[in-house]
């Protein structure tokens, strides 16, 4: 977005700044209005009030519960799916062998729906943590290694060249030219990762769980509560935006020089 | 404050188990926590395990299959599932999981339609559409439920879609008439409730299949290992399932504290409208706990057909054993 196509009147701005919650607004209110006039039933779609009112209806503490069983396999998944992916992306760029070995399985992995091969991870690594982070791990680590590999191979060949000339080691290269042009490859791959890292987790508590915000919304339609699994789907939605968010913010914090330059 | 009660509960738990080690026991549901699940809630909330010595710990599970598997690798040692689908397994593949208690002696099957639809038999349901879930236990003996009423799979227009949706599907009219556990008829009421709808409930049961449904399976490994402790814990789970169907709405309260995302009023409903599948003419006439022969014959028969398996696969008599019922 170029400085060029801002509005210039005071009312102009100011629609600018809150155009996505105003957005939300309107959308949250038509939702509203088209329930109540039109008497929507809250089994077909539940009114924006009616979700509200079920999220209170659960005791903060519960949501609590859910909210963190989710999160922490999320987390933990996503964790995994760093440790797996830039040491294997680096493995990949420096060996052309490994790269022809690993990458047509890396595709078949991604390629393989994993809700299909979920119940069978279960029943392989029990109903515990492992099964739910590996799960969560499938789901995100691609995306992560894909955009290192990218971010790797796109490093200015007369850099690497130049490393070359004066003998720098590998490890030199990789870690002093290679990542740090990797570094916003990098983080394109991690925002996407970490909300794949949420549905990750969903899916595992889908097979096998006691707890977690993708238990709980399977739980509520079970019992045919609609308005309260709504209310999980939007916890979680928030819960993604939140850490999406998050990377952003640990990229502006940590790797400013890594953001594209405002102009 | 119910957190509070839970936690504390778990701890007593804990303490429990610590000053006298108590056997522990992984218990696997079929399905979700709910009304016909809460027997095992009850146990513990009544301390009928903990009175023999066993600390009972619970998994959900998705599904019969989803169950049996669990207990036939060892993740759980004893839970509820489908003694169809016990048969059917152990006929195709010889899975060490025997059922050691039978729980509802009705099939649980039914169709669900409106009032207003005008169909209140089964041959009504002739040039109707159905809507099914992909992986209920009731496909299988769907074409022969339909046989016994004088029709076939081509008379009914079947859709499959999601169990959450078919309610909904129903009531407005999306179909005419859905398939459905009769342990979901409290929820179907008040939701058709919620329209301004009456539904009518067609169970299968008292429409020519009569048959051996949900049962206390156990791994043939923990009945091996450790056959004291699943003397014991289908003792006291006889026990909840008898104070269960005596007092609903105490077994609601139970299910409700441990599991809070369940109302305790729906899971008393829910218990009360299936107490026919627990307690009826079958437990009437050979007592409750007993898989008397023919009707075990009479339930292979029927799982073999609806499986397409022969019914020389199996001899009914291995996928049970009594020897651990309580004297």
């Amino acid at each position: 977005m170029s400085q060029a196509s801002l509005p210039k009147s005071a009312l102009g701005r100011l629609l600018y700044r809150f155009a996505p919650a105003l957005f939300f607004i309107v959308l949250i209110a038509l939702w509203e209005l088209v329930c109540q006039v039109g008497n929507v039933p809250n089994y077909i779609l539940p009114a924006p009030s009616a979700i509200v009112s079920a999220f209170f209806d659960v005791e903060i503490s519960r949501w609590l519960t859910h909210l963190w069983a989710t999160l922490r396999v999320a987390l933990m998944g996503f964790a995994l799916s760093i440790l797996i992916a830039i040491p294997l992306s680096i493995g990949m760029i420096r060996s052309e062998l490994l790269n022809r070995t690993l990458y047509p399985a890396l595709i078949v992995i991604q390629s393989t729906p994993v809700v299909a091969v979920a119940p069978l991870i279960i029943v392989l690594l029990g109903t515990d943590d492992p099964s739910r982070v590996l799960i969560t791990c499938l789901i995100t680590f691609f995306p992560l290694v894909v955009s290192t590999t990218t971010g790797m191979l796109e490093t200015p060949p007369e850099m690497i060249e130049l490393s070359q000339s004066l003998r720098a080691p590998r490890y030199r290269e990789t870690w002093q030219i290679r990542i740090p042009y990797a570094i916003p490859h990098i983080f394109s791959g991690l925002r996407v990762s970490i909300t794949l890292a949420i549905i990750g987790a969903v899916v595992a508590e889908f097979v096998a769980a006691e707890k977690g915000l993708g238990y709980f919304i399977q739980f509520s339609t079970s019992f045919f509560k609609i308005p309260q699994a709504f209310a999980g789907l939007i916890f979680l939605a928030a819960i993604s935006l939140l850490l999406f968010k998050s990377v952003q913010w640990i990229q502006m914090y940590f790797f400013p020089w890594s953001l594209p330059k405002k102009k | 404050m119910k957190s509070v009660l839970r936690l504390s509960l778990l701890a007593s738990l804990v303490s429990a188990s610590s000053a006298f080690a108590a056997d522990k026991v992984t218990f696997q549901l079929d399905w979700l926590p709910g009304g016909d699940k809460a027997p095992v809630y009850v146990g513990i909330q009544e301390g009928f395990f903990e009175a023999l010595d066993l600390d009972v710990s619970i998994a959900s599970g998705r599904g019969s299959t989803d169950a049996l598997t669990k207990m036939a690798t060892g993740q759980s040692d004893i839970g509820s599932s489908d003694i169809g689908a016990l048969m059917a397994a152990k006929a195709q593949d010889d899975v060490p999981v025997v059922a050691v208690l039978p729980y509802f002696t009705q099939a649980p099957h039914a169709f669900f339609a409106l009032k207003s639809s005008g169909i209140d038999s089964i041959e009504k349901l002739d040039g109707k559409k159905v809507a099914t879930s992909p992986f209920t236990s009731s496909n299988a003996f769907l074409p022969l439920v339909l046989k016994e009423n004088g029709l076939s799979d081509s008379d009914i227009k079947l859709v499959k879609s999601d169990p959450g949706a078919l309610g909904p599907m129903m009531i407005t009219g999306n179909t005419d008439a859905i398939i459905a556990w009769v342990t979901n008829t409290a929820l179907f009421t008040s939701q058709a409730a919620e329209a301004g709808k009456e539904i009518v409930e067609l169970p299968w049961s008292s429409a020519g299949l009569s048959l051996y449904s949900s049962s206390l399976l156990a791994s043939e490994r923990f009945l091996e290992e450790r056959p004291d402790v699943a003397k014991r814990f289908i003792k006291a789970y006889k026990k909840s399932i008898e104070f269960t169907y005596s007092y609903p709405d105490k077994a609601g309260e139970a299910l409700h504290n441990i599991v809070p995302e369940v109302d305790a009023g729906i899971a008393a409903a829910q218990i009360k409208s299936i107490t026919n599948l627990v307690y009826n003419d079958v437990t009437e006439k050979d007592g409750f706990g007993q898989f008397e022969q023919t009707r075990l014959m009479q339930t292979w028969d029927y799982v073999a057909e609806a499986n397409a398996l022969s019914t020389d696969a199996l001899d009914p008599k291995d996928a049970v054993n009594l020897n651990y019922l309580p004297d």
